[in-house]
């Protein structure tokens, strides 16, 4: 699961969710702020992380997979870079009458941009990983983000697993029944219409559960039974990380200008 | 007689794609009558609870605890109609079990210690007193189909409406929640072509098929009457077919043998 390690209880699982989404997001704006070309002002962002991922007990094998499942598609915007960037040449390739280069200033951008998106990656799911998610939507509700997301994240937390479970199933009908086998033209096929079944499925579902939903009285809101309070600790958390968030900004600027 | 709890007058409905679901379906329901809605797929048990709670707009009277159902009063119908659907996996849609079960409580406007208190006693109610923090993904089948009827009891409402409660579950399950059913208080509608249970759990039985009420009288009766079961694709259960009747509803079972 998503949160799997977050029904631990270290001062890091204790904190307020609402004080460590607000925590997060200061640093992903750091770390999305400082400036293009410097690896410096990162160290202490990656520093800080690696302090919370120590108090939270988190394994790091965890954080690793997961960073590992979504860097594709960090990969896939920053593979370009090298080529397209102006700057001096590493390496060159002639190819079918034209050059291709490679310049030292992509390299170290896109490595730039690889490294912010470790980090703001690696934050998130520290976030994840210390906060149960309903937890987590309470926190986001308390900090008034519009309770539509609020309520869409809960239902697809809810039913992700369902629908994964849902395409398991029927992915294992067909197999049972083609054995992998055939031609490919017919897997494909057959493949397009469990992607359809599984879509009209899921519409049908998603109209049972409002009915559900409705049948029960929802008029728009989850209400949920928790409220948590900030307590002195959160404040001093989710305080000094705001603080600290905007010095580095502040601090980079005003040394580097 | 008081005024009936559940009161339909020819209640029609058709499916835009042309099959007529309902059509004509006259029912009253006494407060504190327990009902069993029997009959073949197909036969409209599921499109009249639909109707009923207001989510399909049909033709005819439909009154429910005093309120007539229009599109504005559905949401009336629906706080004293509880209703427990087919997938209990889909009646499950938060995250947490207690909150799940919390939902109807706080959506009716409770105070956060009293919908406490009524989700500690609907769970406790259907056996699952102290689960407030599993996960309904991971419940089991049994396990999901007595939390739906959890989120609703924690409702109270005055008329519970299952449809097919006992649908795959194995013995134990079933067993286990026809006392759950046994010991409630509430008047019950009970949709089933599951006619063990129907005798066990309800005194009435009405047999619908085609969209329309062919049969209505004591379960037991109803029941025994085997050229009617066999006409509407139901079974009669086995402890009717053979003797003429063990122990309809109601009646106490034969007494337990001396140790």
């Amino acid at each position: 699961m998503l949160d799997h390690f977050a029904n631990r209880s270290t001062p890091a699982h204790r904190l307020d969710p609402a004080g460590k989404a607000v925590a997060l997001l200061a640093v992903i704006l750091a770390t999305v702020l400082v400036t293009r070309d410097r690896f410096l002002p990162l160290v202490p962002v990656a520093v800080a992380l690696a302090a919370y991922h120590a108090v939270s007990r988190t394994p790091i094998r965890y954080t690793l997979r997961r960073l590992a499942l979504v860097s594709p598609l960090a990969v896939a915007v920053v593979v370009l870079f090298p080529f397209l960037e102006p700057g001096e040449a590493v390496w060159r390739w002639s190819v079918a009458g034209g050059e291709v280069v490679v310049t030292r200033e992509g390299l170290v951008r896109a490595g730039y941009l690889l490294a912010k998106f470790v980090l703001c990656t690696w934050a998130a799911l520290l976030l994840l990983a210390t906060t149960r998610f309903q937890d987590l939507l309470q926190g986001l509700a308390r900090l008034r983000v519009p309770r539509v997301f609020v309520t869409q994240l809960a239902i697809l937390y809810r039913y992700l697993w369902v629908l994964m479970d849902e395409g398991m199933r029927m992915r294992m009908a067909r197999a049972a029944r083609d054995g992998g086998l055939g031609p490919w033209r017919l897997r494909l096929h057959s493949r397009a219409g469990v992607i359809g079944v599984l879509f009209l499925r899921s519409w049908d579902r998603a109209e049972r559960i409002y009915r559900a939903m409705a049948a029960r009285g929802f008029d728009g809101t989850l209400h949920a039974l928790r409220h948590g309070r900030l307590r002195p600790a959160d404040w001093i958390f989710s305080g000094s990380v705001l603080v600290a968030s905007v010095a580095l900004v502040l601090g980079e600027r005003f040394l580097y200008g | 007689m008081a005024e009936p709890v559940v009161q339909l007058v020819d209640v029609r409905y058709r499916y835009p794609t042309g099959t007529q679901a309902l059509d004509g379906v006259t029912l009253a329901v006494q407060p504190g009558e327990r009902v069993a809605l029997a009959g073949p797929n197909g036969a409209g048990k599921s499109t009249l609870v639909l109707a009923m709670a207001g989510f399909l707009r049909a033709e005819g009277t439909i009154r429910v605890a005093g309120h007539t159902l229009t599109p504005g009063s559905a949401r009336d119908v629906r706080r004293h109609l509880g209703l427990v659907f087919q997938e209990a996996e889909d009646q499950l849609f938060m995250p947490r079990l207690g909150d799940d079960v919390a939902f109807g409580p706080a959506t009716m406007g409770l105070a956060p210690e009293q919908v406490r208190t009524r989700v500690r006693e609907a769970l406790a109610a259907v056996g699952l007193a102290g689960c407030e923090d599993r996960v309904p993904y991971h419940l089991s089948v049994g396990e999901k189909r007595r939390a739906a009827l959890a989120t609703v009891l924690a409702m109270r409402p005055q008329i519970l409406v299952l449809d097919e409660p006992s649908a795959d579950l194995d013995p134990r399950g079933r067993r286990r929640l026809i006392d759950l059913l046994g010991g409630l208080e509430a008047t019950l509608l009970v949709i089933t072509h599951d006619l063990d249970l129907a005798l066990e759990t309800c005194e009435r039985t009405v047999v619908v098929d085609a969209g329309r009420v062919v049969a209505d009288g004591p379960t037991a009766e109803i029941l025994a009457d085997t050229a009617l079961a066999a006409a509407h694709g139901l079974e009669v259960p086995q402890a009717l077919a053979g003797q003429g009747g063990r122990h309809p509803a109601g009646a106490e079972p034969p007494p337990e043998p001396p140790p």
